[in-house]
């Protein structure tokens, strides 16, 4: 009996919700005209010039971090040739490692652990601690370029430096040795972020902005990044 | 035409497949859109805006979702943004209204039914509106909500019902009426 009511007061709700903010026709024209004139704003709205716009700089800049990473890898070959051939390959690592039995989804450690000593001579070894350093350094100046983009004035030239951390940031995602997932998601996320930034809407900041805010909020970015990079080891060129 | 060829169409720079790409899916954004937010000018604003993000990142459609999916989700999140700075800015209306001594009528004292409705919906949490709107009124399934929403089908369908019974509590006292 009482499901019966709620049943037919559930039905006229439905019924009588349909005239709740009924939608005229669609303005569609009008809406057209204005998106396309926004969008022409978007596209001729300049952007001054930042130390990091050309793409040959920062392609150089992730050339020369990955460089920086294989050399440091041999420079710790040759101590770890001197150990034991019976000691463990990782070390920091030892307490977060997955029981051998287990599955892992990660084939290389996330930048907030500390790099695996490579074993002797193994190039994969060196280039999957080249990749870690270029991530973390890449994390930390992500870190950086969005805790200024909280706290400085409007004028400043964000969009031109997210776009030069969304190209590294794609060129990191397109590399087979950042293959931890929980990276590879955080590169993710970064991603849109960035791409949110670089093109803010200069006829609609303020809601560009709070829409940034919002997505940084929900998915925990800023943490996540703070975890992800390694404590006191960032490299700086 | 399939919506991957033509995504591909707008990325490669196709003028006509922008506007085909915006003419197959307004209608439904400003439908929506136009039921969250019961304005005509805040709607097309939204709507609007919402095309211009869909435009602007369309290169991050992944094909994941169904692109009037991945664009309404742009919508809500729109709506949602926009909305708050909408109540802000009337609640400080609102202040004025209380301090002037001819403010307008509570609309509580409308005896009309639909009006009754209307102010039920109105204070529905922002969730359960969202979901009641699009699927009851707009007629979205609830795997589309919880894609455009990125929620669970299932949290989908537990709002809608939580959504109903609130509507049926506020309700309540004229369900004689309405069973009749």
């Amino acid at each position: 009996m009482m499901d019966e009511r709620e049943d037919r007061l559930d039905e006229w709700v439905r019924d009588a919700a349909r005239d709740y903010n009924a939608p005229p026709p669609t303005p569609r024209a009008e809406m057209w005209e204005a998106i396309q004139a926004g969008r022409r704003a978007g596209r001729v709205a300049p952007r001054p010039l930042s130390p990091f716009r050309t793409p040959i700089r920062f392609g150089l800049g992730i050339a020369a971090l990955l460089a920086l990473g294989i050399a440091i890898g041999r420079i710790t070959v040759p101590s770890r040739t001197e150990a034991p051939a019976s000691s463990p390959a990782t070390t920091a690592q030892t307490s977060t490692q997955p029981v051998p039995d287990q599955p892992t989804l990660t084939a290389t450690p996330s930048p907030g652990t500390r790099a695996p000593a490579p074993s002797n001579g193994d190039p994969r070894a060196r280039g999957e601690v080249a990749a870690l350093f270029a991530t973390g350094d890449h994390l930390t100046q992500v870190e950086t370029f969005l805790t200024e983009f909280g706290t400085r004035p409007p004028a400043t030239d964000f969009a031109g430096q997210a776009q030069d951390l969304l190209t590294n940031t794609r060129l990191l995602l397109d590399s087979k040795r950042v293959s931890d997932v929980r990276t590879r998601k955080l590169l993710e996320d970064l991603e849109l972020v960035l791409a949110q930034i670089a093109t803010l809407n200069p006829r609609q900041r303020s809601r560009d902005l709070d829409l940034i805010a919002d997505g940084l909020a929900q998915s925990h970015l800023r943490t996540r990044l703070r975890n992800a990079i390694p404590a006191g080891s960032a490299i700086r060129l | 035409m399939e919506p991957t060829s033509l995504v591909a169409r707008v990325l490669a720079g196709d003028q006509d497949a922008e506007r085909e790409l915006y003419d197959s899916h307004v209608d439904r954004v400003y439908r929506l859109v136009y039921r969250m937010v019961g304005d005509g000018e805040l709607a097309a604003d939204y709507t609007q805006d919402t095309f211009i993000r869909a435009f602007d990142r369309l290169a991050t459609f992944r094909g994941e979702a169904a692109l009037s999916t991945w664009i309404t989700a742009i919508a809500i999140s729109v709506v949602y943004n926009g909305q708050r700075k909408v109540k802000r800015l009337r609640a400080r209306e609102v202040d004025l209204e209380h301090a002037d001594p001819v403010a307008a009528p509570a609309r509580e004292a409308d005896p009309d039914l639909k009006r009754k409705l209307a102010v039920a919906i109105e204070g529905l949490p922002e969730g359960y509106r969202t979901v009641f709107l699009m699927h009851d009124v707009e007629g979205y399934t609830h795997l589309e909500i919880g894609s455009a929403l990125g929620i669970q089908e299932g949290t989908s369908k537990a709002q809608l019902s939580r959504a109903r019974a609130k509507l049926r509590q506020q309700l309540a006292e004229y369900a004689g009426d309405l069973a009749s």
